[in-house]
């Protein structure tokens, strides 16, 4: 299953529509100026996305993850090399904390980070789709490679992977966001893309 | 089975027995219902609060991430999270009256979830914790930690870093140099003729003349990158990353003349004033080098310098085995 060129175009359109709104919100709460994109999207196997993970020098992640239900599940992700979140959250929080001491407050600090990045992406498509969906609330985890959730769970799921780009006082911090979806989801976001696709007289 | 009970149970008074405060929105944004909690920590009465529109009550939420997370929660249909860390005092709650008077704020932590209530009436759960008490164990937690991260890498005397700092510091900036193929200086500067001066001025004039020489020593390093760290009894070594050996001979000199214009009398020395001998090295550091390299480097330098009569600098190139000396 893969995207074809007007797909791509249109979900990487609807992404960088929710990510600006977040970074918005983001930049509201900093009264900082914080810039986000997301310049491509790719649907890759399960692996393959491990693998652009991986590919990354550092093997340590702090994930941020919400599950959504609707007309299509997905299990979405914001994951950042820990150095990035620990930088994102130095940034935003304040330049006060050493990286060795993030605590519990700084952890939830990035947890709503990602709650923004990911409620922005998903009701950017509710929207564009007509849709509606529930989500859970955003749970922020540490781990390496060996433990993070994209590695265990159903063979067949695909992903949905977006790098993104964050700046924040000029520094440019990169992540990724992924969305899992299983086999029937994906072809239903697809059915949507088209749907709407077609809608603007463009497929 | 009546509205508000559960199997019997009275749900309001449930809800008001809750350590959390509790905000019921109808899709107008207006409070549906607030729990005991609540109106203890808002100092407001429930009838001043119930059927009210959430900003009339709460003014300083408008315009307020929080209104987004409500609107999300309305509109979207999806949680928010906002964390104390980011919006910490966001509502004008208090733990106490005199808290109040003061202004001084709770620490809040708010969920802000939609609800599918099916009577339409409530659209939208705002729960707020308390987390005055986890953040000030957390400030509290980080001071200490502060505080023994600064004992455990300082000289006590001096105020510089100590040789544990030095040993972590050296270690990391090896191997950043090996990983850039970058250079890395390293000197040792030695009080000339130290132990003479505390046998003649006793102990304590001693330590004194060290955190002076160290105050002047720091205040001549680059506050960033350049690590000073007292290395032994009476001597002091300089971690200066990038640097090649033109700079660091005459930073090295610039250190030789600052000790010794201070004009501290030792009349153990032949001078008849304090002096330093310094032994400089600079390295860029091949894959299966070590530190072992640099530092017994830097070692001869300085045990050139007391050779050839102290008060000087001394440059060792390891790669070459040469000598240099200035002063």
């Amino acid at each position: 299953m893969s995207l074809n060129e007007l797909q791509r175009d249109a979900l990487g359109e609807i992404f960088n529509i929710g990510v600006g709104r977040a970074a918005a919100s983001l930049s509201q709460i900093v009264s900082d100026e914080v810039l986000l994109s997301a310049p491509e999207v790719m649907v890759v196997h399960r692996e393959q996305a491990a693998k652009v993970l991986l590919g990354a020098e550092l093997n340590q992640f702090s994930t941020v993850s919400q599950s959504f239900s609707g007309p299509f599940d997905a299990q979405a992700m914001l994951v950042f090399p820990e150095s990035n979140a620990l930088e994102i959250v130095r940034l935003m929080v304040g330049p006060h904390m050493s990286i060795e001491e993030l605590s519990e407050f700084e952890q939830e600090a990035m947890c709503e980070i990602g709650n923004i990045i990911l409620n922005a992406c998903m009701s950017s498509l509710a929207d564009i789709f007509h849709i509606r969906f529930e989500s859970t609330l955003p749970l922020h985890r540490f781990g390496d490679t060996y433990n993070l959730p994209i590695l265990d769970g159903d063979e067949e799921q695909m992903v949905l992977l977006l790098q993104v780009d964050m700046i924040i006082s000029q520094q440019r911090i990169q992540g990724h966001i992924l969305f899992l979806l299983s086999v029937p989801s994906m072809s239903a976001l697809l059915d949507h893309i088209d749907r709407y696709l077609s809608s603007q007289g463009l497929a | 089975m009546t509205a508000g009970e559960f199997d019997g149970i009275d749900l309001g008074c449930v809800i008001d027995s809750l350590q959390v405060g509790i905000i019921i929105l109808d899709s107008a944004q207006r409070i549906r219902h607030c729990n005991r909690w609540l109106t203890q920590r808002s100092g407001l009465s429930a009838s001043a609060i119930d059927g009210k529109p959430l900003y009339e009550v709460f003014p300083e939420a408008q315009g307020s991430r929080l209104e987004q997370a409500v609107l999300h929660a309305i509109d979207d249909r999806l949680p928010s999270l906002l964390s104390p860390a980011l919006h910490g005092t966001l509502l004008a709650l208090y733990q106490t009256p005199g808290d109040r008077r003061h202004d001084r704020r709770m620490q809040q932590m708010i969920h802000v979830v939609p609800l599918s209530d099916k009577a339409q009436q409530g659209a939208c759960l705002i729960q707020i914790s308390d987390m005055t008490a986890n953040i000030s164990r957390e400030r509290l937690l980080r001071q200490q930690t502060e505080t023994l991260r600064r004992t455990t890498t300082q000289d006590a005397l001096t105020g510089v870093a100590n040789r544990r700092k030095f040993d972590d510091v050296l270690a990391s900036e090896f191997h950043k140099a090996q990983r850039n193929q970058s250079q890395l200086a390293l000197m040792i500067i030695d009080l000339d003729a130290f132990s003479r001066y505390n046998t003649h001025y006793g102990r304590e004039r001693g330590d004194v003349c060290l955190s002076e020489i160290a105050a002047v020593l720091q205040d001549a390093v680059r506050p960033l990158g350049d690590l000073l760290a007292r290395y032994a009894g009476d001597e002091f070594a300089l971690i200066l990353p990038g640097i090649d050996e033109r700079e660091a001979c005459r930073l090295a000199e610039n250190l030789r003349l600052r000790v010794g214009t201070l004009g501290i009398s030792n009349a153990a020395s032949n001078t008849g004033y304090l002096t330093a001998s310094i032994g400089v090295t600079v390295m860029q550091p091949s894959a299966d080098a070590d530190t072992h390299t640099l530092l017994s480097s830097a070692d001869v330098a300085l045990y050139q310098a007391k050779h050839e009569g102290r008060n000087r600098v001394v440059y060792f190139s390891a790669e070459d085995g040469s000598f240099k000396s200035y002063g």
